[in-house]
């Protein structure tokens, strides 16, 4: 029961995505397969990193038609169709199995194995940037929805309408301070342009892969508060998402709709989409049915007739439903990540294996404001020290199959992109219980190999054990890890043996995903939520829809994700840095950024898994199924997919 | 008798209230929140206060307790954050397929057990007791987990004779249309079910064979067959009543492996799943749910008592 989703970390649960940058991405959008038909983009397609795989295209004749049996992910179905998701519905299995699919952001963000925005795919042209980076505007393709209107620049409007109108703030991907906040206005000069105007001058890649990731043009057939209401057409200049009173009541009503699972296909809201499929059926037990969308404007058009998304238990039902029924049961199915080792016996049955990458970086945070061992957490030579105790690369051989990289910083290293190569090529902590027991030798610790180490020399210099630690305190403290996924469990009892060896004593315990990441929260020393001292979830997190990594939910002092409440004003002003810069100086500004923080370990890194985006082993795709490219971002593609005789 | 139901029903009432009451007070002693399992660690102090505030989270926990009693008295078994739907409609969904599954496998365990149970009584200590005792003994003694995965492995996997996993149809009926897939959660429900049954109803008829009744019985020269039919197996079957009316709730809601296995939606899971998840509205429909079909249980064995033994009056 894994699926632990245990990714994320973020918003995006389970959605990704990533991002590049650099100034090579700004004309991303037009590699491989991006453009052509679907029987080039799949043999042409390009594998994204080391240890990845992708289909190559199957031999026989293209054909039309034909259902495609896709898996859910384990006890991980769809539960909200609105394309404006909130923190509580902000997952994969909403976002990019269900919605961009049938509703399009306004960027297509992951160009096949390449984390860059695929224009070909995407509503909204490249972004253009002027005044000091302050203004942002977006020419838009004439795209139609399926109701016959043309895709405006007031549908963007209708969204950020909404987006800035929710009191809570509780949007999928919503930074405080951040888009909506630093938007000043907004402007429709006409039916294909819209202009933001900013607060102050932003680096434009991170504008585009950060901010105008979350955008999803809206249709005005939405635009009202109930059902009995017409559907607008065009903006008469009295819709009501031009008040903000008026959009919380649309946002409301829109809200409720889609909790209505059982209206879903039958909803006169729904069926208006812009996207390549329309939905067609979703049963009680959440099996969804979507046909292509013949009013579709983009390309390529679906071949494919149906694409049926099938709701799992378990791990162990997926795997058994792909053993017994074969491609004509599952044509695309995840491969849960325990039966890794039978991959090859499963491919054997008739599909090729696809191994892809999510843009994520795996670590589990320290809480640096722990009353008791905060203080040692605090110090870098701990955290140095620390990360001495991490055997990633046995990790990966031995409990990972070695589908899994070594990770040094806050830089995904794969799928490979431009920003990639700002990571340190070799691993500046690498494993070695000496070199850990030398460090904190050197700082007033008194190493008890197998025993417990404690503070000889309390004090603040160079040489000892630094502020807020006392004279004989150890170092013990709980590491708690989610429960049920045996590489995380190898993993834990690994690093307690070698941090042992140097007097640390680990006290390991487990708890499911939910209670692990949930009790992982930024809070001051007196607080009674502050006694947690390391929590583990497995995943640490993924880019998206934060697609660039910059690390302002990470690192930065008092951001939404920074739980082991890291402060350095360094770092902060790196991070700002990378936002608010030039894109002339982006890589600059990222390199020194992804360097200072390897320096710091403000968390602990671990190997990151590869396989899908959602954490398994691979994707197994039939044998007679061509077109199909993972997505770096997470996204699906199915339009290009096609069956072949 | 109809007093006894009614005062039996009136007991299940506060039983079921207290079962509620202890289950939501351990609940939320239970580390971690709702508000932070449903918005995710991205969430902002605000998003969570303004969260909890919307749903009385930030209220003392007995007056949730009783917005959940006014609710429950309401016919609302509240509301599961995690799939965007009420309680009670999930539940309508998963209970009739639940009853289908653990209804088939009590009728098919019990067909199977109470014959097997007499013959090895009546054969004591012979080899068709020995045989009976030794499968019994297996199946008992196997996880469930094995005995899915067994089956799947060889009638679904290598000779496929049957589907992997049950039918995908979201209503009972609907289920029941193919029963191919049905076959083997229902048999792996079965057979633990089955070693269970078969042992009691063994136990219980070599304890009625050293009745008096039974010697007279046939002192008196009734054919062997009337003696098992009339006199045997009747006065045996309490046991096996109680038994049956005991597991009722563990049937419908604690097929938990069968659900995972066999891809069959159903509450036992969705318990699970919910606790996990701290989806505590869930878990706590589901409980109630439990704690009435516990008492129906216990009901429905007591009436069976009287119906099987006139000497019981209540």
């Amino acid at each position: 029961m894994r699926t632990t989703i245990a990714v994320i970390g973020t918003g995006f649960v389970l959605l990704a995505a990533a991002a590049c940058g650099s100034s090579s991405s700004s004309s991303g959008g037009s590699g491989a397969g991006s453009s052509g038909s679907p029987s080039t983009s799949t043999s042409a397609a390009p594998t994204a990193g080391p240890g990845l795989t992708s289909p190559t295209a199957p031999s026989g004749a293209k054909q039309t038609g034909g259902t495609v049996y896709y898996t859910e992910g384990a006890g991980a179905t769809p539960n909200y169709i609105f394309p404006m998701t909130s923190a509580q519905v902000c997952g994969t299995t909403n976002i990019t199995q269900l919605n961009a699919m049938m509703y399009r952001p306004l960027f297509w963000y992951g160009n096949n194995y390449q984390p860059t925005i695929d224009y070909d795919y995407s509503i909204g042209k490249q972004p253009t940037f002027s005044d000091n980076n302050q203004t942002v505007t977006i020419k838009l393709n004439p795209w139609k929805w399926s109701n016959g209107e043309t895709v405006t620049s007031r549908d963007v409007m209708f969204w950020i309408n909404l987006y800035k109108a929710d009191p809570s703030k509780n949007y999928c991907g919503y930074v405080p301070g951040y888009f909506p906040d630093n938007v000043t206005s907004v402007q429709a000069p006409d039916p294909q342009t819209v202009v933001l105007h900013l607060n102050k001058s932003y680096n434009p890649e991170w504008f585009t892969y950060n901010e105008l990731s979350q955008i999803y043009p809206l249709p005005l057939a939405w635009d009202r508060t109930s059902l009995s209401q017409p559907a607008p057409k065009t903006d008469n200049g009295h819709l009501p998402d031009a008040t903000k009173a008026g959009a919380e009541s649309v946002y409301k009503f829109l809200d409720t709709q889609s909790k209505a699972l059982g209206t879903w296909a039958t909803s006169p809201l729904w069926s208006v989409v812009d996207g390549p499929f329309k939905l067609s059926s979703f049963t009680t037990t959440a099996q969804v049915t979507l046909v292509p969308n013949p009013d579709y404007s983009g390309s390529p058009k679906p071949t494919i007739s149906k694409l049926v998304e099938l709701p799992f238990t378990s791990d162990a039902a997926i795997f058994n439903e792909i053993r017994s029924g074969g491609p004509s049961a599952v044509t695309v199915a995840n491969l849960p990540s325990q039966y890794a080792p039978q991959s090859a016996t499963v491919e054997g049955e008739g599909y090729v294996l696809n191994r892809a990458a999510s843009y994520s970086v795996n670590y589990f945070p320290l809480n640096f404001n722990n009353p008791t061992v905060g203080p040692i957490f605090r110090q870098l030579y701990f955290r140095q020290a620390f990360q001495h105790l991490i055997d990633q690369q046995g990790w990966i051989h031995a409990f990972l199959h070695d589908t899994a990289i070594p990770t040094y910083g806050p830089i995904p290293v794969s799928p490979e992109s431009p920003l990639a190569s700002v990571n340190a090529s070799t691993n500046p902590y690498a494993f070695s219980t000496s070199a850990a027991a030398t460090i904190l030798s050197s700082h007033g610790w008194k190493v008890a190999p197998g025993g417990t180490t404690t503070c000889e020399h309390p004090g603040t210099a160079a040489n000892e054990c630094g502020a807020g630690i006392s004279s004989g305190q150890p170092i013990s403290f709980n590491i708690d890890y989610q429960s049920g996924v045996a590489s995380v469990e190898s993993e834990m009892n690994d690093l307690e043996a070698q941090a042992k060896r140097v007097g640390i004593n680990i006290n390991l315990t487990s708890h499911p995903f939910p209670t692990v990441i949930g009790t992982a929260i930024a809070c001051k020393p007196t607080e009674p939520d502050c006694k947690w001292t390391s929590e583990n979830w497995g995943a640490g997190w993924i880019y998206g829809p934060d697609f660039l990594p910059t690390g302002e939910s990470l690192y930065q002092n008092g951001s939404v994700a920074n739980y082991g409440s890291y402060n350095d004003p360094k770092a902060n002003s790196l991070i700002t840095a990378t936002i608010t810069g030039p894109a002339a100086n982006e890589k600059q500004a990222l390199t020194a950024y992804a360097q200072y923080i390897e320096q710091q370990v403000p968390v602990v890194f671990g190997p990151t898994s590869i396989g899908t985006y959602q954490g398994d082993a691979g994707t197994l795709v039939a044998k007679n199924l061509g077109g199909y490219a993972a997505n770096a971002l997470g996204y699906m593609n199915p339009e290009d997919w096609y069956f072949t005789k | 008798m109809t007093g006894f139901i009614i005062r039996r029903l009136g007991e299940a009432i506060i039983v079921t209230l207290g079962v509620t009451l202890i289950t939501f007070l351990l609940l939320h002693a239970l580390p971690g929140s709702l508000a932070r399992d449903i918005l995710g660690n991205r969430a902002s102090p605000q998003a969570i206060a303004a969260f909890n505030k919307q749903n009385g989270l930030d209220t003392s926990v007995f007056n949730q307790y009783w917005l959940f009693l006014d609710k429950l008295l309401h016919g609302n078994l509240g509301y599961s954050f995690q799939y965007n739907r009420t309680v009670d409609s999930l539940l309508a969904s998963e209970l009739p397929r639940d009853v289908v599954l653990g209804g088939l496998a009590l009728i098919f365990s019990l067909a199977i057990a109470i014959p097997i149970g007499v013959a090895q009584a009546v054969r004591r200590n012979g080899a068709l007791d020995y045989a009976g005792t030794g499968v019994s003994f297996v199946l008992y003694s196997m996880p469930q987990y094995a005995i899915a995965l067994l089956l799947i492995q060889f009638l679904a996997i290598s000779f496929h004779v049957f589907p992997a996993e049950a039918p995908q149809s979201a209503s009972a009926l609907g289920m029941l249309e193919h029963p191919a897939g049905l076959v083997l959660p229902v048999a792996s429900l079965t057979l633990v079910t089955y070693a269970l049954f078969s042992r009691y109803m063994r136990s219980s008829a070599i304890d009625t064979l050293a009745q008096d009744y039974i010697r007279t019985a046939r002192a008196k020269g009734l054919p062997e067959r009337l003696v098992l039919t009339r006199h045997l197996l009747r006065n045996s079957l309490i046991a096996v009543v109680t038994l049956v009316g005991l597991s009722i709730p563990t049937i419908l809601t604690g097929t938990l492996i069968i659900e995972q296995v066999f891809n069959y939606p159903g509450a036992g899971l969705e318990y699970f799943n919910a606790a996990l998840r701290n989806d505590y509205e869930v878990m706590l429909g589901i409980t109630v749910l439990v704690g009435i079909i516990t008492v129906l249980g216990n009901l429905l064995a007591d009436i069976g008592y009287a119906i099987l033994d006139p000497r019981i009056r209540y």
